[in-house]
Order: C-alpha cells, then structure tokens, then sequence
C-alpha cells in the first residue's frame, strides 16, 4: 500500500541553512551538505531543499550546491529556487534531484510549467503555493519573494489551474504558520484537496508528531513536509538534525 | 563490471554513486562500441515514453543494445521509463517500444483508485514477490520502493512478472524475462532496499 | 619523524614516533612512569573518590538553587559525555543544561545519541552553530599550514563557545566527560598541540585565510586556565575520576538502556576528527592516535598490551571506505580531491613555525603543579 510521505524541508540562504518564522528572521542551522548527509542515513522518505536567495537576488540555481546535495540522498530529493526555463530543469534533474519545485516563475508564467513539464516529465514538476492570510477577513491570497510579494491570486483557483496545465505534486504553504510550530493550517489544505487529486503535500507549522498525525488522519495519503520540526529541539531552540519514528506513527490510524 | 548506458536520460550520477561505495567497478556507456563490450547493463530513463524513444533512437545505439540483450543474452535492469520502454508500446505515446518483453505500458485507470491522490503514483509503496529470483534477496516488502510514475508496464505473459503493487489494481512493479529484469520504482533513490537490489543485480 | 631506532614501550603501546619519549632501564617509557608516579596515587575511584565528588555535588546543587540548570554539561554525543550525562542526573541528582556546539561535521550517530541522551533524561538541549563558511576557511588554512594538529578549529570552537556561555549566563559548573580511565596517557605535543593557542590559531589564519573571522569563537589560555576559574570562579569538573569508568561496561549499559549508537573509534563523533586521526595523521605525519588511546585503557586494566598490539596491525582508517571518505571531506571544504591530495602529500611543518604562546603553557603546567593545583599526564 502507498504511504504518506514525510519530508524535511530545508532552506538555504547565503550558502547555509536557516530556519525562519512567518519567513522572516532566518536563524543560521549550519552547512546544507552535513545536513542531508544525515538525514539520508536517517533514512527519511524524501527531501525538499530551497533557495530562498535566487528569485531574489535575479539568479539561477546553485547547480554545484545541487550536485552535492543529490550526491548524499538515496532519497528522491526535490529542489527549488530560481528556476526560470527548461534548461535549468533538465539540468537539475541530470545532477540527481528527482523533482524541480517551481513558485514565483510558475505565476508568472504558467507556460513554464507546461514546458518545464514536456523537459522532464510531468510528474518531476512541483508547485509550491506560499499562501499568506491577508486584510480584515482574513482572505488567502497566494504571495511570492518569500511572502513579500501579494499576488491577488486565489490558492484554490490557482492551485486548480496547474492542475489542469499538469504537474506532478502541489506543495501548500502556510506563511502564517511557518516556523511557529502551533500547527499545519488543514483548513486551508482541506480547501484545495477539495477541489484537485493531483499528489499534494502539507507545509507549515508543524511542531510536533501528533501535528503530523492528525493531518495523515484527516487527510489521507499527502505528503507532510516541516522544516522546525525535524531542525530545531527544545524550548532553547536547539539546533539538532531529526526525524520521526515511522512505527509510532503509523501504528495510530 | 556494471555498465550504465548513457543516452541522455535518466540519473546517471546515482548509479555511479551507489556502485562506488559498494566498491563495485561501473562504467558509462555513451557509445555502441561500448555497449558492445559490456556484461551487464543498467538502462536508466525518466521522462515520456515517446521522447525517450526518440533519445535512445538518436544515440545510436539501440543496434548495439539488441545484440546485447537478445542476442549474447547479457544481463539488463531497466529502471522507470527504462523498464517501459522495453515493451512493445505504449499508451502515453505513438513510437514503438525496444519490445524485449511482450507487454505494453498502460495509464492507470482512475476510477480504480478509491481515494485521493490519483495521479501521478508517487512515494513509498510495497511489493510483494510474484517468483523467486536471486535479485530480490535480502529485500523488505514492506520497506518497499520509492515509486514515481503515471503508466505502467502489463505483461501479456504472467511468467514475467516478478514483482506486483497494489496502487488501486495489483499490478506489476517488476519484471523478468531470462536475462533481461525491469523496475518501475526507483533503486537507486529507495535507500537499503534500492542499494540491496542493485547490489543483487551485480552479483547475478 | 624521528631518527632514533622505533622501540615501543614493554608496558603500553607508545613509542618512538612520539620523538620526544623517555624510557627507562626495563624498557618502560615516562607515559607510563608519570601514570604510575603522579597520577595513580592521587587517583581515587573508591569512598575517598565518592566523598570528593559528593561534596563538589552539593555545591553546585547549592549554586543552582531556584535557577533552570545547576552546571552545563559538553555534550559530543560520545561514550564519555555520554554516560557522564546519564551519572550526573541519574546518581548525581544534578540539573544539567546539555551544551552541544554543532561545528559542522556531526555523525548520524552523534545527533541520535544527543536526542536519545537528553530525550529520556528529560534534559534541555543548548545548540551553538558555528559559522560553516568561517570553519571551513580556516580548516583549510590549517590543512594549507602543513601543521598535524589540523583539528584545532574544531576543539578550538567547542571550548571557546562553552567557556563564554558559561561566563555569559553565570554558571559556576562546566561538566565534562575527560577522564584519566581512558584518557590518562595524553596525545603528545608534537601530534596535538594545544588547541587553546589562539595566538597560532590567528597567525595560521593571517597566513593562509582567506577573509576574516568575524563569527569565530577564539578563547585564549589566560582567559580560560585563569580568569575564568580564578576571577570569575567558573569551574571544570570532571566527575568520571571520581568513580569506577569501565568504557565497554558504559557503552553496552547505554546501547542497552538507551538506544545508543555504537562508533567504530574514539572521537568518530565528527566526521572530520574520524578523517583526522584514523587518515590523515596516521598516513601524514605517522602519528596513530590509537596507541594513545589503547595505552590509557592498558594502563587502567580494560585492556591487554596483546590486544592493543593486534589491533595496531590493521590500519586505523577503513581502505574500503577512505576514497569516499577522502571525497567528501573535499567536497565539503569546497575543494578537489586533487587540492586535498596535495596538501597531503606537502611537507610537513612543525607548530614551532608559527607564532605561539607555548612558553605560557610551560610556565603555567609548571605553576599549576608546584602548587599542587594540576596532575596532568606528560605531555
């Protein structure tokens, strides 16, 4: 039988990975390589790796970087961040990630997704939808350039319209709850499992096993993606690489 | 010596890896000459049907790869679109496959799948052993393989089946026909089972 | 290396690749005749030891009443650090806060031991990340300066980051696991020069740094060997010397109890001291850590001069596994395999060449025993 899948999502910022809140004040966590070194030998299901630097600064990705990184997983390995043609994405799935995450370039050119997809197939091509609740009643609209730009878009129409262009998993993000480990946004979720069946995956806000566990009882097969979780221990916020116990998981359904 | 053929698909850099930390000697193949001197073969391939056809057509060395395989009978793994493209066609395109094997790749019928999400297959899923075969030794059915794919492969002989997965249907997750072996999932991104099969693969 | 004909020591397993070894009429060198002379008899594991430790206990259970944590404890995620955790509040009754300085190489082992350790003690976890681009730069301005002790950035950090946490939050107690059971013969100068030399430390770095080290922790020997204990009253304490330390007994007790990780080696924590002592000091310089490490267990009976000899035959780094190894330490500094290859393969430079505050740790070895304050084992 299929399984949920659960990811640790790392951000790398200036050559290092950082952990940040509501995607403000990154906290420095050390050298990516090491990193996923660890988790490969903590065997865990998949790994999502973001540049959060190259849709900033105008540039490409790291390709040097990727080629490391893929080189320590024995996982399929999913990477994002400044990807802009189809090129780029050939080129990253021949260094050794399994899939291309896209967000800011699939908004603002939904044709890129579409060639994007006919380069390396389909299903190697991920959507991140970064949504950040905005206004007086409290409305989610879907934002980009690390939660600084407001697009006006509707998660769920937008989520629909990849969708229907074709792609291989659609990653939900909640800015609102990201790093603050209070718990995945399932409304949210809800809405947009709702109305796609295409491979979907939870971000944002986890801080603990059961918050993992309840989206999996609700939801069914997804994927279950957290960054603080698996990164940070401790009310000191101690930096420590982990990941869950599959059996105590999955036992409880 | 494992040899991973080079045609312009699929993740070459992985099957290096793995065998160079199992100290197993492994070359690239990117020529037909050099097809022509190998002893085992790993065919890797991500992507469609029809343009990996295409690739594999303008490399050259599907000429080569015939004399391998059905010939001289050396040992082949097909892996991901590389198992699909050893069938005869497929739905997902118009070219005709390598036709090594007697099946042909079909989509996966949505309405079979009882709960969301449809398609693509991905992540971690089961197998259970349909033969014996020294390939799956020391494997966990239950740790299983990492899947990622929308078609699969259906064998017009059961024979061949070696491994099944349930992903609405039970269907065929791997093959074998006498030297020639198939996976739709992938080793070499499923941690010790994926390194334990390609391990096997080298020691048939 | 040394000229002199390679004899190795009847009772341990030292010899003459520590250049600067003595030894006596029956073959026995001055690792072994310092233990025996000044360390045995001041060493107490028995009711005398138990008395000592308890009252050092109640101190600091008395310093740290009302507050979070009584004392810190380094915590590497070794055996040592390891079951001193587990003691400390098991038998001690302490609260410790468990330090963890994460310089960029952790094992996978490493980092489950940590979890596993201060998860079911129900301890607090204090991390520090030193600057990885920092670290990085000056590890390969030290592996540039051709000097054996090239895992100085590394212990450099770690107490450097303790001491100034311990100074910053105003804990009187740092735990640490060093103890004489399996540490009692010391690496020799020649093979690890003091790593609280940051007078070296900068001059490597000016040399052969590339930038600046803005994030770096640097201590320096007066700050941590004298103001620190004797202005600011912040002490060290090493419990494992009060008491029986049977390092097999420890490690099975923890894989048993707690779901400890083995390691193939002492130090193999960190994947770059795994490199450093079972590769590139061994095959560099010839120095193997191993005969210092196995001499402190023959020393303490946990180990036969047999076994240790049988051991040292195979090579202290795995030949099936070291090309990857080799690699990835390469690829990690952001370097060739090639460039590394070269710096292993350039001469060898003595830490003499370099700047240094050496004569201070003389005078101050020698200060520090005249007044009865220090027993260390030769150097």
């Amino acid at each position: 039988m299929l399984r949920s899948r659960i990811i640790p999502c790392l951000l790398v910022h200036n050559k290092g990975l950082v952990k940040t809140v509501n995607f403000k004040d990154p906290k420095y966590v050390g050298d990516p390589i090491n990193a996923v070194k660890i988790f490969n030998e903590k065997e865990v299901d998949e790994l999502i790796v973001l540049d959060i630097d190259a849709t900033v600064e105008k540039r490409g990705p790291n390709f040097q970087m990727i080629k490391n990184l893929a080189t320590e997983c024995r996982m399929p390995l999913c990477y994002g961040g400044g990807v802009t043609s189809p090129e780029q994405a050939k080129k990253i799935i021949k260094l050794g990630a399994e899939k291309v995450a896209l967000s800011s370039a699939a908004i603002e050119n939904p044709e890129l997704v579409k060639s994007i997809g006919e380069e390396v197939g389909v299903q190697s091509v991920v959507i991140i939808i970064d949504v950040k609740k905005k206004g007086f009643f409290g409305k989610y609209e879907v934002f980009t350039h690390n939660g600084k730009k407001s697009t006006g878009l509707n998660p769920i129409d937008f989520a629909e319209e990849m969708e229907a262009i074709g792609v291989g998993e659609i990653v939900i993000n909640s800015i609102d709850q990201e790093g603050t480990m209070k718990g995945y946004d399932l409304k949210l979720f809800e809405s947009i499992r709702k109305k796609t069946s295409v491979p979907l995956t939870i971000m944002g806000g986890a801080g603990s096993a059961d918050h993992i566990k309840e989206a999996l009882n609700k939801f069914g097969i997804i994927g279950a993606a957290a960054g603080s979780l698996f990164v940070f221990k401790g009310k000191y916020r101690a930096v420590l690489i982990q990941y869950l116990n599959k059996a105590q998981l999955f036992t409880q359904k | 010596m494992i040899t991973i053929v080079d045609y312009g698909s699929g993740n070459i850099e992985a099957f290096i890896n793995i065998y160079k930390r199992l100290n197993i000697p492994c070359e690239v193949a990117s020529s037909p000459e050099q097809i022509l001197t190998a002893k085992k073969l790993v065919l890797p391939g991500v992507g469609a049907f029809d343009e990996t056809m295409r690739i594999l057509k303008n490399s050259g060395m599907v000429e080569a790869l015939n004399k391998q395989v059905l010939e001289n009978k050396i040992p082949v793994i097909g892996i991901c679109v590389g198992m699909q493209i050893i069938s005869k066609k497929s739905d997902e395109g118009e070219l005709e496959g390598l036709g090594w094997i007697d099946a042909q790749v079909k989509k996966f019928e949505v309405s079979k799948l009882t709960q969301k999400p449809h398609l693509p297959h991905m992540g971690w899923n089961t197998f259970k052993k349909e033969k014996e075969n020294s390939i799956l030794n020391e494997l966990e059915p239950d740790k299983g393989f990492y899947f990622l794919h929308t078609y699969y492969f259906s064998c017009n002989n059961s024979a061949d089946i070696l491994t099944s997965t349930v992903y609405g249907d039970r269907y065929t997750s791997a093959v074998n026909h006498e030297n020639i072996y198939g996976v739709q999932f992938h080793p070499e991104k499923s941690h010790s089972n994926g390194v334990q099969l390609l391990k096997n693969f080298a020691n048939l | 290396m040394s000229e002199r004909k390679h004899q190795v020591c009847t009772n341990c397993v030292m010899d003459t690749t520590d250049s600067n070894i003595v030894f006596d009429d029956e073959g026995v060198c001055d690792h072994c005749n310092t233990f025996y002379k000044d360390i045995k008899p001041n060493w107490h594991t028995d009711d005398k030891g138990a008395a000592a430790i308890e009252a050092t206990v109640a101190k600091i259970k008395e310093e740290g009443k009302g507050k979070d944590f009584d004392c810190i404890m380094g915590m590497s995620g070794g055996i040592d650090s390891s079951y001193l955790l587990y003691l400390a509040v098991k038998k001690l009754g302490l609260r410790p806060l468990v330090f963890h300085v994460d310089a960029g190489w952790n094992s996978q082992e490493a980092v489950n031991n940590i979890e596993r350790m201060v998860d079911q003690l129900g301890l607090d976890l204090y991390t520090e990340v030193i600057d990885w681009e920092e670290m990085k730069d000056l590890q390969l301005a030290y592996f540039k300066a051709g000097v054996s002790n090239t895992d100085t950035p590394q212990d450099h950090s770690f107490f450097a980051t303790m001491y100034k946490f311990a100074n910053d939050h105003k804990v009187k107690y740092i735990l640490t696991g060093g103890n004489y059971s399996t540490e009692c013969v010391r690496n020799p100068l020649e093979w690890m020069y003091y790593q609280s030399d940051s007078i070296q430390l900068k001059d490597i770095y000016k040399q052969f740094g590339s930038g600046k080290l803005k994030n770096f922790p640097i201590t320096n020997i007066i700050w941590h060997k004298v103001y620190l204990p004797y202005v600011k009253g912040i002490k060290l304490i090493r419990p494992l010397d009060f008491m029986e330390y049977n390092k097999e007994a420890a490690t099975q007790f923890l894989v048993d109890e707690f779901g400890y990780q083995r390691y193939p080696q002492k130090h193999f924590e960190s994947r770059f001291t795994k490199f450093y002592e079972a590769y590139w000091l061994t095959e560099k310089f010839g120095y193997d850590t191993r005969k210092v490490q196995y001499s402190s267990l023959i020393l303490t009976g946990q180990m036969t001069r047999e076994e240790a000899l049988e051991q040292l035959k195979s090579p202290a780094y795995n030949p099936e596994t070291i090309k990857d190894e080799f690699e990835y330490i390469a690829t990690k500094l952001g370097i060739s395999v090639e460039e590394l290859q070269g710096y292993m393969d350039a001469p060898n430079r003595k830490n003499s060449d370099f700047k240094s505050q050496e004569s201070m740790y003389s005078i101050g070895a020698k200060v520090m025993r005249m007044i009865g304050l220090e027993k260390g084992g030769k150097r």
